[in-house]
């Protein structure tokens, strides 16, 4: 790679885009972003009304005291009690005085009571705020301080009756946690209605009580002040950052999958330069603009006090997201035959990126879930936490070393053959992987390069299942696991034979299967590293089952865990990935069915182990 | 060849696009992405509801301990709170070891003060949860629906000094807590996805048949340039109420009931025949995808939020639509939405007329 050819791509590919787009379309563009922040303070003002408005009918005569607060709440349109109403299905609720006359029946019914509870209390609380003798009218005051509590393990399961599970982890002791964070006594003027807006857009609420509700740390005020530690804030955050992302995608994939009509991009493979060059530099704009938006973004929060902290750090965890937004829209741009398709890859990758950034950081007060993902390392930082170095390496790595991975894989497929002919997609994965074999060691660096991907997947897979009880839960992310792994350890082997670039003699599939098998060991015992940095991860369940690498049953001698750890596993790498091997060796549909016997394989080992030795 | 010729040109062009989407086998990945973002937002609310929702917990409720001087008041308003059983204690030190082992899963300490400005005497009650444990926040719900039950009997008895009486509650229902979540952000989100996409999509067709350079074979056949627009538009604008109807479908074998259908298919197609139109333009006129797909995305999103403006947004004329509370507003939207698209659609037709395809390129 050379920096400054490298520079000079990267200079080209801003120079050309200015020169691309008119001036006419950067004015509309910059019209356009000012409109969306005007609409953004107008929606934040206040000014729009809630999702739910109008979604339920209320009989309420005007003489009721139930008039006042069902006519405050858009939620509710105010009608004449009317009973054929409600037999016909046209009115949810109907209330003689504050008596309710209809028994709810329908799901509509019973969410409207619910509703109509809710919005009845809110309007108590601006009542009685507005009562001149405050002390009567709120004659209850509460801090509320949060404290961890010593020889709890925190287990998804049922009670702490059993406490098999690792109790040395978590050093016992109650050192009071009351966490840092602004106590925001103050920042309750407008915790009117609590519990109304729901999953709505209110974000002029969240970000209100933004520096007092976010950390969950000791709060005081009445009991209506009482805000459970609801990070709705940093979903708010999260999409915040992501957002930007977004479109620096689209155009990154517009401009990637451009070099691929008209043979555009053979001007610069056939000049002197390297293809990571290329690549590099083409995406190098892409990604400064993506981390430039994200650090004013940060500083925009921290200069306007939104948020307590926010610095290097927040921006630093991005990084990794940025990259693995830019890799995967890369990778998808290679693979996409045409605008249309391009469209739907970029929309996969959004979707599926922002969720993999998203459902874990709602858990942003339980640990080992919340660190998957690098957004969890981001709020913590905006809310001035202290990040370890552990946690930011166990959330950035496996989406860095992901991206990288992709980059790589994208790269295989940065050549003539391949950008400018219509492969189907299989072929064109097959191609990705069989570029980067050039001996049959090349099974092992494969099977070591796919893992972060593995991991990810893996983890995707933990944090999607882990809400589920443990009898399903566990079932099923084995089963996740192992086609997950089976198929990462194969598919390059697969790869390596149907392109020829390894001979289809039983010695190679032989060698070949061992040697990824051992690959794919090697790189799974890095995973260890990331339980010793979470040990958390190894409290939760599903979280054993999935990395069940570090399993340590308690009162096994030495010997037995040093075999246990190490040899059965290498050895069940090593086996299944031969037999796929085996069955790749001869053609695709032999392929498919040695894979699926190897998973089988895999599934009935994992099974035992965590039937036997877990319980 | 006679009966090839009585075929609209348009419809040819029509189904060439559809046919080369789902030849892609792309179509597949829509409904697939689409499948996800139910799957994750069904996912998000399930997740984010069994945080709050006690009967989520299989450990028989949440035991709270008592202490203090207000120990008999705490102790009355936790019993009269569902799903939380109250454990008096004699000292703090005790209920803090009681916590500590895990015992108890929150503690109240509370005792009367006089307030700072004022006489009379508060309730001033210490309120510890547990830190970082998946159950903090639903503790933390419950703690709040026993301190509220304390100010609702502390209220009372402070009747005299009041200028009025808080309301009494409605009577408390089992209701499904994703009810509102399902008809006000999940069904809007199905149904305007595709309409989106389809925008999206249009972008790519036109500006791809222009960067390279087959508008031109296209221009041979004996078509004109609106036919060919025609055809594209009217493709992706079907295509976006096939997908709302199999969204409609698909709800409905899960046993979420959703009215108007109809209504909401003519939402749908109408809100897809403005965007699509927008898109078409805006890749017409730009003519490369890059800076086209920028400015459709930014300005669809400035639009669809400009519309809080209107008496009723999009998404809750969806909502409203859904739930069966529809009003004679929200029919006047749907109506208004149609005819937007229809006259957009007309406008656009006579501005391609207008345009040289060889300035096309």
């Amino acid at each position: 790679m050379n920096p400054r050819k490298l520079l000079r791509i990267a200079k080209w590919e801003v120079t050309k885009n200015a020169g691309g787009v008119d001036k006419r379309t950067v004015a509309i563009m910059g019209l356009s972003v000012v409109a969306m922040v005007l609409v953004a303070g107008l929606a934040a003002s206040g000014g729009a009304t809630g999702l739910d408005s109008g979604l339920y009918r209320v009989g309420v005569d005007e003489t009721s005291p139930y008039y006042a607060p069902a006519a405050e709440d858009p939620a509710f349109i105010v009608q004449e009690p009317n009973p054929t109403a409600v037999e016909r299905g046209n009115q949810e609720l109907l209330f003689d005085g504050i008596e309710l006359e209809n028994r709810p029946r329908t799901t509509k019914e019973q969410a409207a009571l619910s509703e109509f509870r809710a919005s009845v209390d809110g309007y108590n609380s601006q009542l009685m705020s507005e009562d001149d003798n405050q002390t009567a009218a709120y004659p209850v005051s509460v801090s509320l301080v949060y404290l961890e509590q010593g020889g709890v393990t925190e287990t998804i399961q049922t009670g702490g009756s059993d406490d098999g599970t690792g109790d040395g982890a978590t050093a016992g002791g109650s050192d009071t946690g009351a966490t840092a964070g602004g106590s925001g006594d103050g920042a309750n003027a407008g915790a009117g209605t609590g519990e109304t807006g729901g999953a709505g857009d209110s974000d002029t609420g969240a970000l209100g009580g933004l520096g007092a509700g976010l950390t969950g740390g000791s709060t005081s005020g009445t009991p209506g002040d009482i805000q459970p530690p609801f990070p709705f804030e940093s979903l708010v955050l999260a999409f915040l950052f992501i957002v930007p992302m977004n479109f620096v995608i689209q155009a990154y994939g517009s401009t990637m999958l451009s070099e691929r009509l008209n043979r555009r991009g053979e001007l610069l493979l056939v000049s002197p330069v390297s293809r990571f060059d290329i690549i590099a530099g083409k995406t190098l704009p892409y990604f400064l603009g993506a981390m430039g938006v994200v650090t004013a973004i940060t500083l925009g929060l921290r200069l306007s006090g939104l948020t307590a902290g926010g610095g290097p750090i927040a921006v630093l965890a991005i990084l990794p997201l940025a990259l693995l937004f830019l890799s995967a829209t890369f990778c998808g741009a290679m693979f996409a035959r045409s605008f249309k398709e391009l469209t739907f890859v970029t929309v996969t990758v959004t979707v599926s990126l922002t969720s993999y950034a998203f459902i874990p950081a709602i858990f942003t007060d339980v640990n080992p879930i919340a660190l998957i993902s690098p957004l969890t390392i981001v709020v913590r930082d905006l809310q001035a936490q202290t990040v370890t170095a552990g946690d930011f390496a166990f959330s950035t790595a496996p989406a860095t070393l992901s991206a990288l991975v992709l980059f790589a894989l994208g790269a295989g497929l940065y050549r003539e053959e391949d950008m400018f002919t219509q492969r189907s997609i299989p072929m064109k994965v097959l191609d990705s992987l069989s570029t980067q074999i050039s001996s049959k060691w090349s099974a092992l660096k494969l099977s070591m390069l796919l893992l972060p991907g593995v991991v990810v997947a893996e983890l995707a897979g933990i944090a999607l299942l882990f809400a589920l009880p443990v009898a399903i839960s566990i079932p099923l992310i084995l089963t996740v696991v192992v086609v997950v792994e089976e198929v990462a350890k194969s598919v390059h082997v697969s790869a390596g034979f149907s392109s020829g670039r390894y001979d289809r003699s039983v010695r190679t599939a032989l060698t070949v299967g061992a040697l990824s098998g051992a690959g794919f060991f090697i790189a799974e015992k890095s995973i260890l590293v990331f339980q010793f940095l979470n040990p958390g991860l190894r409290e939760i369940p599903t979280g054993q089952a999935g990395l069940l690498g570090g399993l340590v049953p308690e009162g096994v001698p030495l010997a037995v865990v040093a075999l246990i750890l190490f040899l059965l596993p290498l050895a069940l790498h090593a086996v299944t990935a031969t037999v796929s091997a085996l069955g790749a060796r001869r053609s695709r549909r032999a392929y498919l069915l040695a894979v699926l016997a190897a998973m089988a394989i895999h599934f009935a080992y994992n099974y035992t182990v965590v039937v036997t030795l877990v319980q | 060849m006679s009966s090839k010729r009585s075929l609209d040109p348009r419809l040819i062009i029509a189904r060439r696009d559809l046919t080369s989407l789902s030849r892609e086998k792309t179509i597949v990945l829509a409904l697939l992405i689409q499948l996800f973002v139910a799957a994750f937002s069904s996912f998000l609310v399930v997740g984010l509801t069994s945080l709050y929702d006690p009967s989520s917990v299989d450990s028989g409720g949440i035991e709270i301990g008592v202490t203090g001087e207000a120990k008999q008041d705490l102790f009355e308003a936790v019993a009269e709170t569902e799903g939380v059983q109250p454990i008096p204690f004699e000292s703090l030190d005790a209920t803090q070891r009681a916590f500590d082992q895990g015992r108890v899963d929150a503690y109240l300490d509370g005792s009367y003060v006089r307030p700072i400005d004022g006489d009379g005497r508060v309730v001033q009650v210490t309120a510890t949860a547990p830190d970082s444990s998946i159950r903090t926040t639903l503790v933390v719900v419950q703690l709040r629906k026993v301190l509220k039950t304390l100010e609702r009997q502390e209220r009372l008895e402070r009747a005299d000094s009041l200028d009025s009486l808080p309301l009494p509650l409605p009577p408390e229902t089992d209701a499904s807590p994703y009810f509102s979540f399902t008809y006000t952000v999940l069904i809007p989100l199905l149904l305007f996805l595709p309409s989106f996409i389809s925008g999206s999509v249009a972008v790519d067709t036109v500006t791809e048949e222009i960067e390279r350079g087959t508008l031109e074979l296209l221009r041979v056949a004996p078509v004109s340039l609106v036919d060919i627009v025609d055809g594209k538009s009217l493709a992706m604008i079907a295509l976006a109420p096939a997908q709302g109807a199999l969204w409609l479908l698909l709800l409905s074998l899960n046993g979420i009931t959703v009215a108007n259908p109809v209504a909401l298919l003519v939402l749908v197609g109408a809100t897809a025949g403005i965007v699509v139109v927008f898109g078409v333009v805006l890749g017409l006129q730009l003519g490369r995808r890059r800076p086209a797909q920028l400015l459709y995305s930014i300005l669809t999103l400035v639009v669809f939020g400009a519309a809080v403006l209107l008496p009723e947004h999009p998404s809750t004329t969806a909502a409203k639509l859904a739930v069966d509370s529809p009003t004679l507003l929200t029919y006047g939207h749907v109506a208004g939405y149609v005819g937007v698209a229809v006259v957009l659609f007309v406008l656009t037709r006579r501005y391609v007329d207008r345009i040289q395809p060889e300035a096309l390129s």
